[in-house]
């Protein structure tokens, strides 16, 4: 079997959708990594899987909700919200200006 | 020749509905945000917390199903929720909870009755009665609010999971008038539904044109047939499109679409192909402006949100969900049961608060007794006109209204003796008036009618008062007397 | 009182009966763990002034109202919650209170601890070795008595490889059966939290009290939660499957040790009959697939704008694996990778399904190595998923899973033994390991364990 090659391109361009600033050296390294891994999970090839139904839940609980206007017991009162924050002003959260 | 005659637009719309529901859409933090200081309406959920799980409101998905139902779509039996994903500071989970291909509700229709505007635009080429697919109607839930404020840009949660509804039409649309008609109409809609404020201004409704053209050679002009519903005929569509974004008002949606079709048109005609990107508009210089744009790549990797089971409606469920008299049905309503003229029928049941103030009226227990006792079968015209007329306003406590309105169509108590000896007296005094009117001038009873009707202090009716007239005119004995 | 190695039930037993007080108690496990937590490293936050409650250590990827809670990331570094997860808050509801947060793999990445941003921790069997993970801080932790109970998450293996390579009991329940809420998503339709313990009776216990359908959590389940403690007394004699496939490439020690709890579960008088399961291997592909697609986006809320550090905090094992879900996420890619995983899925429940037809439990080997060496992570490709291989089937299906200590091998290294159920059947895996910890005490294992660390 061919080893699956992802190019730098692929890697950088991943990088950019996940948010993530690599270095040279991880981009060379998870050229391989994902490359390998790619690979292995092509074993599912095997099985025949045509007229197989996804699972995304395997609950199989449906149509869970909760009623509109119940008394809600989470509310981040005061200063709660931005506690953790590192960068606030008043009650905001702040980032770098971005428009 | 006109240059929409060589390129075709083609306008699709996605809109944005922010439910009015108590709740927000995944947790119980309230869906009314407006007023509030920042980051004071929240809750490990709709603050993306590490940890915190979604879990639906029931009412938001009903109020979905019943915009679905009142826009002719199709509810699917099974529906699920999809994370849709991109980094903005506003997005607390870096997804968005949104639904992909098994929205709520899906294939549906919107017509308009496009006449109020059709003379307002010369490249309009607007019909009465247009059908406009409704490719899907889905669930999802709202972002924060961003403030740019000198280096910084502040973030504020408040508006962080309200119910958001989008609802995406097919590309039919191919001039501006069209586009906001359906938009007004669409509102109302939603307003009658009374699931939404859907105010632009507010934000809670937003119009996301995307606009293109599609090249035509004159032969394939020819042949495009407009199929109703089906206006891109045999066309393809554009390989571009154009997404506008941040408008506040129906007339910007249309002066943005405007703008687009004369930018891009330019373009084209120097064989160049739009960019496909999204832009902002500027509704002081009246243009729209590329910006930077939230994720090139487009690529949302939608997937099954596994933290939500899915839904399922039995046709019991949404047979139970009800779609109210829609402003089209009432309109209809209004000219066939009640006589209203089309363009009254139209002004009254265009507001919410308007018509539901006439209905009020009309069907009062004390206006039905007066109704029956006097008469008065065109009462609802006389009330759709006095309140079209602004003769009385509809901020007046209805009771008062009411009283009002009575007094004003109370029958006039005629002195029959004092009228037809003031007819008799003003035939004879008006002679000129009567013979312009023996020679065919209809006019000229009018004359006399008002006469009449100043003599009598308005306590007449005019249309007894022409009658009376005119049996006096042609009687013989008068004209013996002559 | 000489407290040393008194399993849960019994310390709260010596606190209704007034024989000690719960500040005696905190105090005496605060001493221990001032004593061996510098070198095993099996917490990352310790509640010192904290003395009231029923200490039990829980991992660090709960969160803990106004405890810093870091999932073992520096992302996380100075996260205090300002919500209480529901299991802690049941476990406090039922007198219990948190001693420690205990250390884990980075984001529950990984079976060694490793990858933890707070430094591995190290096996109490052998302090050059592994504890295994991602729950490895409150497997040491047991294992060394520095608490009686933890509660861990196990998402492909991370209570039940752990408690196996430090020798405590540990149960995965059916996903669903206990709530996620507060809990710190790693793959969310995987995730299940759970007991690990130092006796049967303790893990039915606790298990009692953390598990039911929670409002907060839209995934839990309705279904009704038995009384453990009185399900695992029952004399019940079960019908007993054995894969072959889950034999495969398995350390011999480990097989025979295996081969020789099943003789003893025979003797007991349960019938054991071969069983046909799937080899793990698709198990792995199905769980690396799709895990990871979920980690790419529950690890992307982290953006340092609401709390914790911004992006460039992710260690290397978060980034392989946010990199790798968002390429099998991507245009063009989703339906060969992402959704012909979620098809294989169904292919590994239905094999499950049409196997719990015939048989009431399975059993076999839970790793197919004992404890590896600190630094022997690199030496092997795909260490995580190869060391969980058996593992991931159950949680790729869902259902419950539980590892007991069957015996140690020549390097005095603890072997783990499953037992598999059918949906919310943990009451009768829990039956038959007490019938098996009646019977052999679990070959001496534990206790040895905490003798090893004396007061």
């Amino acid at each position: 079997m061919k080893k699956i090659e992802l190019t730098r391109e692929d890697i950088l361009h991943l990088a950019k959708l996940s948010s993530l600033k690599l270095t040279d050296q991880e981009v060379e390294k998870y050229c391989n990594q994902l490359g390998e891994t790619v690979e292995f999970v092509k074993n599912l090839k095997e099985l025949k899987t045509d007229v197989v139904i996804p699972t995304s839940q395997i609950t199989n609980l449906t149509d869970v909700f909760f009623t509109d206007g119940e008394t809600n017991k989470r509310v981040l009162t005061k200063e709660k919200a931005t506690e953790n924050a590192k960068y606030k002003k008043e009650k905001y959260f702040v980032v770098k200006r971005i428009m | 020749m006109n240059k929409l005659t060589k390129f075709k637009p083609v306008i699709g719309l996605e809109i944005h509905v922010e439910l009015k529901t108590k709740s927000k859409m995944f947790c119980q933090c309230e869906a009314d945000y407006f007023g509030k200081e920042p980051n004071t309406n929240t809750c490990p959920v709709c603050l993306g917390l590490p940890g915190a799980l979604p879990v639906p409101n029931r009412k938001a998905v009903e109020r979905t199903i019943l915009i679905g139902k009142a826009l002719d779509c199709k509810i699917n039996k099974i529906s699920k929720f999809d994370r849709k994903h991109y980094f903005y500071p506003d997005l607390p989970k870096g997804y968005q909870i949104s639904q992909y291909d098994e929205p709520i509700a899906v294939k549906g229709k919107l017509s308009i009755f496009n006449n109020q505007y059709s003379n307002q635009s010369q490249n309009s080429n607007s019909e009465f009665d247009k059908n406009f697919r409704i490719t899907r109607v889905h669930l999802e839930e709202d972002t924060g609010k961003l403030l740019h404020v000198g280096s910084d840009t502040l973030v504020d949660f408040n508006r962080s999971g309200v119910p958001l509804v989008e609802i995406v039409t097919e590309p039919d649309f191919d001039n501006s008038d069209d586009v906001k008609v359906f938009l007004e109409e669409l509102q109302t809609i939603i307003r009658y539904l009374g699931v939404s404020d859907a105010d632009m201004e507010k934000g809670t409704m937003r119009i996301e044109p995307n606009v293109s053209l599609i090249k035509l050679n004159l032969l394939q002009l020819k042949n495009v047939k407009r199929v109703p519903g089906n206006p891109k005929g045999s066309v393809k569509l554009p390989k571009y499109k154009v997404e506008v974004k941040n408008i506040n008002s129906f007339r910007f949606v249309k002066d943005a679409i405007d703008y687009e079709l004369e930018r891009q048109i330019a373009l084209l005609e120097k064989g160049i192909t739009p960019k496909q990107e999204t832009r902002g508009y500027d509704p002081d210089k009246k243009i729209t402006f590329g910006q930077r744009s939230k994720e090139e790549a487009h690529d949302y990797r939608y997937f099954p949100e596994p933290d939500i089971p899915p839904m399922t409606f039995s046709e019991k469920f949404i047979a139970e969900i009800k779609v109210p008299e829609l402003p089209q049905e009432r309109l209809d309503r209004y000219i066939n049961k009640f006589g209203l003229r089309e363009q009254d029928a139209f002004v009254i049941t265009r507001s919410l608060q308007t018509t539901n103030y006439f209905e009020t009226i009309i069907t009062d227990k004390v206006v039905q007794e007066f109704k029956a006792k006097k008469k008065i079968s065109n009462l609802e015209d006389h009330v759709a006109k006095i309140i079209i007329n602004k003769k009385l306003s509809t901020d007046l406590q209805v009771r008062a209204f009411i009283k009002k309105t009575l007094e004003m169509l109370q029958p006039k108590e005629t002195d029959e003796k004092l009228l037809n000896a003031l007819i008799d007296r003003l035939i004879e005094a008006s002679s000129k008036a009567v013979e312009d009117y023996k020679k065919g001038k209809e006019n000229a009873i009018m004359y006399l009618v008002g006469q009449v009707m100043r003599e009598m202090k308005g306590k007449a009716d005019a249309k007894i008062i022409i009658s009376k007239l005119k049996a006096q005119i042609s009687n013989p004995q008068l004209k013996s007397k002559n | 009182m000489n407290l040393h190695g008194k399993s849960l039930l019994e310390l709260r037993q010596l606190l209704t009966d007034k024989k000690i007080s719960e500040k005696e108690l905190n105090l005496y496990f605060l001493k221990r763990i001032k004593k061996y937590n510098p070198k095993l490293n099996a917490f990352i936050t310790v509640l010192e002034n904290n003395h009231s409650g029923i200490p039990y250590g829980a991992k660090d990827i709960f969160c803990t109202k106004g405890i810093r809670t870091t999932a073992a990331a520096k992302v996380l570094d100075n996260f205090i919650p300002p919500y209480e997860s529901t299991v802690t808050r049941k476990l406090q509801e039922a007198g219990m209170a948190a001693l420690g947060k205990t250390n884990m793999d980075a984001w529950a990445h990984g079976a060694s601890t490793e990858t933890s941003d707070y430094g591995v921790t190290k096996n109490p069997w052998d302090n050059g070795r592994y504890p295994g993970g991602s729950s490895g801080g409150s497997a040491a932790a047991i294992s060394a008595y520095l608490v009686s109970a933890a509660i861990g998450t196990d998402t492909g293996g991370s209570i039940r490889h752990p408690s196996a390579w430090c020798g405590v009991i540990g149960l995965k329940p059916t996903y669903g059966r206990v709530s996620r809420y507060g809990v710190i998503a790693m793959g969310s339709s995987w995730d299940c939290p759970g007991p690990m313990t130092l006796t049967v009776e303790d893990n039915a216990y606790l298990l009692k009290q953390i598990a039911g359908q929670d409002k907060y959590d839209a995934t839990s389940s309705g279904s009704a939660v038995p009384d453990y403690s009185n399900e695992i007394k029952k004399n019940k004699k079960f019908k007993i499957g054995i894969a072959e496939s889950y034999f495969d490439g398995i350390d011999d020690q480990i097989k025979n040790q295996v081969y020789k709890a099943i003789k003893v579960l025979k003797k007991l008088g349960h019938s054991v009959k071969p069983i046909k399961l799937l080899p793990p291997k698709y198990s792995i592909s199905v769980y690396t697939i799709l895990q990871r697609a979920e980690v790419s986006s529950n690890l992307s809320r982290y953006d340092g704008v609401r709390y914790g550090n911004d992006r460039s905090f992710f260690g290397q094992e978060a980034k392989r694996r946010i990199m790798l879900g968002t390429y099998t996420l991507s245009y063009g890619y989703y339906d060969a990778y992402y959704k012909n995983a979620q098809k294989v899925r169904t292919i590994i429940i239905e094999n499950f399904k049409s196997v719990f037809k015939d048989v009431d439990l399975i059993v076999g080997p839970n790793t197919p190595v004992t404890a590896l060496k600190i630094g022997e992570f690199d030496k092997y490709p795909f260490y995580g998923e190869l060391m969980d291989q058996l593992n991931e089937p159950a949680s790729t299906a869902g259902i419950p899973d539980l590892s007991i200590p069957v015996g140690l091998d020549s390097h005095n290294l603890p072997i783990g033994f499953k037992i598999m159920g059918n949906y919310f059947d943990e009451a009768n895996i829990l039956n038959l390991a007490y019938q098996f910890e009646k019977e052999t005490d679990f070959f001496g294992v534990i206790k040895k364990g905490i003798e090893r660390y004396k007061d």
